[in-house]
């Protein structure tokens, strides 16, 4: 994905290291789970070998949360199979359901506790031809945005909207004013500009709107739109 | 053992599988712990409550670990607290130190290590209270020596304000 000027190898590889960071401090969080409820089981059968009575409900919950975690350990490694291989193709069809699911989960990552909810339409196409790890870098730049604005205590809720000349709205609405950054960016706003998507926050209603379009230009013509001048 | 005998731990993760797990070990060794799913909570609990030692995450919604260090060191000045953190960076580690936190585990860590970590804060809890009266022990037999019954009932009253 470089062009030549650096620019966009820099904050590619900023976004792959931000989600791999956050990936794996998910899974730090289940393995600590895993090694704590590994460590009661220990505590209860040193108790038993003492005389005390074993309490089964405890074990029972115990084995239960490791089966929980074990669950949540595979699903996050799956996610991060998933946005590993996003990476594989510059352009490609990807479906826009799978990629804001995939975002917002991989945001609740951070150390947040706001609601979200997400309708995507159950009968709508909702493919598109784009750069799918910069949609997703889009995305996840907007969703975290989201989550800072309502607090740790807020919710909004997300959907897509397929317009009539084919692109895609992905609609915020919901937002709160607790976000202490503007938003977007200069770089997510030049990354918006190399997929051919546009952003449109109305802090007034709340609101944000990202558009993408069904078939992204060709990937030389995204660059030559971020490309930086020569000094 | 007795309620009042054991060491008073609060315990701030919002994990809370983590938070629970820890809790229930933490009680199995005889330790009388409380929990909060966030920095707010636990401030809330630290006012409402005698603790001796606080284990804090670092890395928390709202309040972070290390916001909620310092509120809790600015009000509780006897209370030690160990912070926990799922990434270690050493510019987090001083940041910490610097805020008055008496130790900085990174997760996941030894049960055993934190629970050595925890008597050892308790410890150090004890001695700078120890230290501490017995500083304020001297100056009561000073005053005692040298003023008037009003003087000495003022002095004592200077002595004890904002102890906790």
């Amino acid at each position: 994905m470089d062009n030549g000027t650096g620019f966009e190898t820099r904050e590619d590889l900023v976004f792959f290291g931000k989600i791999s960071a956050s990936i794996s401090h998910e899974l730090k969080n289940v393995m600590a789970i895993i090694s704590e409820a590994a460590g009661f089981l220990e505590d209860l059968t040193k108790m038993a070998q003492e005389g005390k009575p074993l309490q089964l409900d405890m074990l029972r919950t115990c084995s239960r949360e490791i089966m929980e975690e074990i669950d949540r350990g595979f699903d996050t490694i799956q996610q991060m199979n998933r946005f590993a291989h996003s990476v594989d193709d510059d352009v490609k069809h990807i479906n826009l359901t799978e990629v804001v699911t995939l975002m917002i989960h991989i945001a609740g990552f951070l150390s947040i506790s706001a609601k979200v909810r997400f309708d995507p339409p159950l009968d709508a196409d909702l493919t598109i031809v784009t750069c799918p790890f910069r949609l997703q870098n889009l995305i996840y730049q907007a969703v975290v945005y989201a989550f800072e604005s309502v607090g740790p205590t807020g919710e909004f809720r997300v959907g897509i909207i397929a317009q009539e000349n084919g692109s895609m709205c992905i609609s915020f609405s919901g937002l709160g004013t607790k976000s202490l950054r503007q938003f977007p960016a200069d770089e997510t706003s030049k990354m918006a500009v190399s997929i051919g998507a546009e952003i449109r926050l109305s802090e007034n209603s709340r609101k944000m709107d990202i558009t993408v379009p069904k078939r992204m230009e060709s990937w030389e013509h995204a660059l030559s739109q971020t490309a930086v001048p020569p000094d | 053992m007795e309620d009042e005998q054991k060491i008073r731990i609060l315990l701030v993760d919002d994990e809370v599988k983590f938070l629970e797990s820890i809790a229930r070990r933490l009680e199995l060794r005889n330790f009388k712990v409380m929990t909060a799913t966030s920095g707010e909570e636990s401030i809330a609990a630290a006012k409402k409550n005698l603790f001796d030692v606080a284990v804090l995450d670092l890395q928390m919604p709202g309040l972070d670990g290390a916001q909620v260090l310092k509120r809790l060191k600015e009000r509780h000045k006897y209370l030690e607290i160990i912070m926990l953190t799922g990434h270690a960076t050493v510019e987090t580690a001083v940041e910490c130190t610097k805020l008055g936190a008496f130790q900085y585990l990174e997760k996941p860590y030894a049960f055993d290590k934190l629970i050595e970590s925890i008597k050892d804060a308790y410890k150090a809890r004890l001695k700078r209270k120890f230290e501490h009266n017995e500083k304020r022990y001297e100056e009561i037999q000073k005053l005692s020596l040298g003023s008037s019954p009003f003087g000495i009932l003022k002095a004592l009253a200077r002595l004890d304000n904002g102890e906790k």
